[in-house]
């Protein structure tokens, strides 16, 4: 492990370190240079070197970037711990990765994202304040329907229910900070990999219906949402969230207040008994417990709205550089992403073993996805998965593909989606935000066969 | 100094009369279990009304960028203004204990011999 960690110091400097510890020279073409190629040179002691930090021979060490830091040595999360933290929760999967416990915040692996619909205790748990006592009367609960409306409503949940359809729908929810950890230099804030994503079956009725009996006024513009987790400090005039999002985003008919996760009531550490599923944007728009949807006439301006949350860069900033965020512009629609949910990373496969069987996930926030392509070879050549079809909008697409390996040996698979615009996964987390919003590099895994 | 933290601490705690659900109470930290350093403590009980440490020393960050987020805590948060030797201190620690890192860090090999 020390010398894990000394590799990893490093890779501060990564071509200086392929030089020290490898004696890879980084190639940038030209005649004087064996094997000139836009990639790293790797051979001899070096790639002796590099195969035993990994743990096997890398049959594609020629087409390894340079400065690349293998994925057997990138991945984990950012608490600068060996192991994550598992979580030990009732009703929860004891492998999800906990981020933090106060307040509580936990990311799936992403090889636990292998079912078409997550379990819901496989579903990651992001809380931005206290955890709230459990209702016992949750068809008394009432939500406050008010503001620029010219009928202002109360609900009881039972009301709710009767009143108006039920619909159930699969849906992605997304944290908004998935993939944070991938920002270099490091974003402030839970440092998610790809696990803070889930997609489960949601039963409830559509907001745009719940908005159309309570009458938008013409000076409606923006929703703030409001739910009754306490914030952080206990304090009862402070908000721990309240984020909101134009009503053109609102009243689409894919969004519900729901009660129901997976056929079964919600859990209270998803919102018992009653939560908003607004899909494709950032998941803190998606109020747990919901007590209140105020409809505004200006842009909300609750607690996570504004500055540098849930916002990225329009004019692309210095990283690690100070910014105020004022000329950022909100999160909407999440990025394009696909994961790589089996085999794990860190497979070990029988010697052997000539091809690859993958799955996956992809899904692109408001978008739907267009392709997603396979590479063993560090990018060098792309395998087009077959992607299926989302049961409904916002449902996400899963994804098989079979990929022949020359020999036994150490492999990183790498998976890209292309979104419906032809948007592609980049290889580093790009525009980098003080918050870190908006990284979606390519998921990447270690495979050793033999 | 330490005093005034920790007093503040103290206060905050019982507002906060930490009612999460009764299935999960957070672990309790204590500064030992951080990073060693002078302002370990102040910083920890800067911190600590409203989130874990884990969540500090899960962040790796310039001094200048820790400063930033002392200021937003405050201004978004409602952490008690840090201000002179006070806030220094607690720079001092955090510049020390949690400076930038490579762009994994506490990566391990799933590889790695055990």
């Amino acid at each position: 492990m020390k010398q894990e960690r000394a590799i990893h110091e490093l890779y501060d400097d990564p071509e200086r370190a392929d030089t020290v510890v490898f004696g890879r020279v980084a190639s940038h073409g030209g005649n004087d240079v064996p094997r000139a190629t836009r990639r790293g040179f790797l051979g001899g002691a070096g790639l002796a070197a590099l195969s035993a930090a990994v743990g096997g021979a890398i049959p594609f060490a020629a087409e390894m970037p340079a400065g690349l830091i293998p994925a057997a040595l990138a991945q984990g999360a950012g608490s600068g711990a060996k192991e994550p933290q598992l979580l030990k929760f009732p009703g929860k999967d004891e492998r999800l990765v906990v981020l933090g416990e106060r307040p509580l915040v936990a990311e799936t692996p992403e090889h636990l994202l292998d079912d078409e619909i997550t379990p819901t205790a496989r579903f990651y748990i992001r809380n931005n304040g206290q955890i709230p006592e459990q209702t016992k009367e949750p068809d008394n609960w009432k939500i406050t329907i008010d503001g620029e409306v010219s009928n202002k409503l109360e609900l009881a949940l039972g009301e709710l229910k009767q009143k108006f359809k039920p619909v159930t729908r699969r849906m992605v929810l997304e944290c908004g900070g998935n993939g944070r950890s991938f920002f270099s230099p490091q974003a402030r804030g839970n440092q998610w990999t790809n696990g803070g994503a889930g997609c489960a079956e949601w039963t409830g009725v559509r907001l745009a219906d719940v908005l159309k009996a309570a009458g938008l006024q013409p000076s409606a513009v923006f929703t703030g949402h409001y739910g009754a987790d306490p914030h952080l400090s206990g304090e009862a005039n402070r908000v721990a969230l309240s984020r909101g999002v134009p009503i053109r985003k609102a009243m689409d008919e894919n969004n519900l207040i729901v009660w129901a996760m997976n056929g079964e009531p919600l859990p209270p550490i998803h919102g018992f008994p009653v939560r908003l599923v607004i899909a494709g944007w950032p998941g803190s728009v998606s109020q747990k417990w919901l007590t209140r949807i105020w409809v505004r006439d200006k842009p909300h301006d609750g607690q996570g709205m504004g500055g540098t949350s849930y916002r990225v860069p329009v004019k692309p900033i210095v990283p690690g550089s100070n910014d105020d965020g004022k000329t950022f512009r909100d999160l909407e629609s999440m990025p394009v992403r696909a994961i790589i949910t089996s085999p794990a990373n860190g497979s070990k496969l029988a010697a052997g073993t000539n091809e690859l069987k993958l799955r996956g996930a992809a899904w692109a926030g408001d978008q739907t996805v267009k392709q997603v392509d396979v590479s063993t070879d560090f990018g060098a050549t792309w395998t087009k998965a077959n992607l299926g079809k989302p049961k409904n909008k916002y449902d996400w697409q899963r994804w098989t593909a079979a990929v022949k390996v020359p020999s036994d040996g150490y492999y990183e698979v790498w998976a890209r989606g292309t979104d419906s615009r032809g948007v592609m996964q980049p290889h580093v987390a790009g525009n980098w935000n003080p918050q870190g919003y908006g990284g979606n590099p390519m998921h990447r895994i270690a495979v050793l066969i033999g | 100094m330490r005093v005034r933290l920790a007093v503040l601490w103290l206060i905050w705690s019982a507002g906060a009369a930490w009612s999460q659900s009764p299935a999960f109470t957070p672990r309790d930290e204590s500064p030992e279990e951080f990073a060693p350093g002078a302002g370990r403590e102040e910083t920890f009980y800067a911190c600590t009304p409203c989130h874990n440490f884990k969540l500090v020393a899960a962040q790796g960050m310039s001094r200048e960028r820790w400063d930033e987020t002392l200021t937003f805590m405050t201004s978004r948060h409602n952490m008690p203004a840090l201000a002179g030797a006070e806030r220094k201190l607690v720079l001092d620690y955090l510049e020390r204990a949690y400076p930038p890192r490579p762009a994994r860090p506490g990566g391990w090999n799933p590889f790695a011999p055990h």
